[in-house]
């Protein structure tokens, strides 16, 4: 983070190139992210209920409780890495927009909030299902968001 | 660059996510202790007594991802004490090396009991104890720094 905002930095080129590369991984990340979780846990509410609880008919154990808060477990470090960066980033360019502060403020709780929900609907109902994927999907297009803004205006400069 | 303050908000939530990650840690190790079957009270009495008895092969799959991991978010958590006006460099320096410690024995000390040098899950415990306690600490001084330093509006000459 340090070296993000040093103003020593301020206008190298290497630090823009670097800027731009990490986003771009980012980019990818976040989009494959999405496609993992939906083979993990599941693209439908009907896949997704299967996964949390379980399907008596067709025979379909639910996920185990420790498998589940293992995901949960990593999504957060990952979570935390990648928005860190992307936040800081993301406020290194346009830290005079007003709206900045409340995009990063939104980046980070629905980060937080969808491992959450996960395991709440787990544990309790699958309401927090419908937050979950509300939550996990905002929050991956809301780092894009933040992802393809940060490339545009590096590119730009 | 202005608006430096806006930092901030990256720390706090850095916070946030590093507490939620120690408490889904520590319920996975119960969870893998019998935490499922019984109470709290008795998964602690039974790793204290009769640790489940774990493989080489699985402590190494445990250990290898957790020692990268704790490092980096050691890092990245202790780093911003180098930011702090409120506690010295060598308390800093201090706290952060004792945490890197506990968080090594944290990890190797599963190994003790697979060793059968410990037979008891004591020292498993008191590591995991003592990591928790101590990174919960260097959390709450780096939220402390954080606001102190915003309260004093001293926000933007905090970072180089």
């Amino acid at each position: 983070m340090k070296f993000v905002i040093s103003k020593d930095i301020e206008h190298s080129k290497l630090l823009n190139t670097l800027m731009i590369g990490v986003s771009a991984a980012l980019f990818f990340y976040l989009v494959f992210d999405l496609i993992l979780h939906g083979f993990i846990i599941g693209s439908d509410i009907s896949t997704i209920s299967t996964t949390l609880y379980g399907n008596a008919e067709e025979f379909i154990e639910p996920i185990l409780l420790d498998a589940l808060l293992l995901q949960v477990h990593i999504d957060l470090f990952i979570s935390l890495f990648t928005l860190m960066i992307l936040a800081t980033i993301y406020i290194r360019l346009f830290s005079e927009e007003k709206m900045t502060k409340w995009f990063v403020h939104l980046l980070f709780i629905f980060g937080l909030l969808a491992p959450m929900m996960l395991f709440a609907a787990y544990m309790a109902n699958i309401f927090f299902a419908y937050i979950w994927i509300f939550t996990l999907l905002f929050g991956h297009l809301l780092a894009i968001f933040f992802v393809l803004r940060i490339v545009k205006r590096l590119i730009t400069l | 660059m202005k608006n430096t303050h806006l930092y901030i908000l990256p720390i706090f939530y850095m916070v946030l996510y590093t507490m939620a990650i120690l408490v889904s840690g520590v319920l996975l190790f119960l969870l893998s202790q019998g935490l499922g079957e019984e109470s709290v009270a008795m998964t602690l009495s039974n790793i204290i007594h009769s640790p489940v008895t774990k493989s080489i092969y699985g402590l190494v799959e445990v250990a290898t991802p957790h020692l990268a991991s704790m490092g980096m978010i050691i890092f990245l958590v202790a780093h911003f004490l180098l930011f702090s006006t409120n506690f010295s460099k060598r308390f800093s320096k201090k706290i952060s090396i004792v945490l890197f410690g506990v968080a090594f024995a944290n990890i190797f000390s599963y190994f003790l009991i697979s060793f059968e040098i410990f037979a008891s899950g004591w020292v498993k415990l008191c590591m995991m104890g003592t990591f928790v306690l101590l990174f919960v600490f260097v959390l709450l001084l780096v939220l402390f720094s954080l606001f102190s330093s915003h309260s004093k509006e001293t926000r933007p000459s905090k970072f180089p």
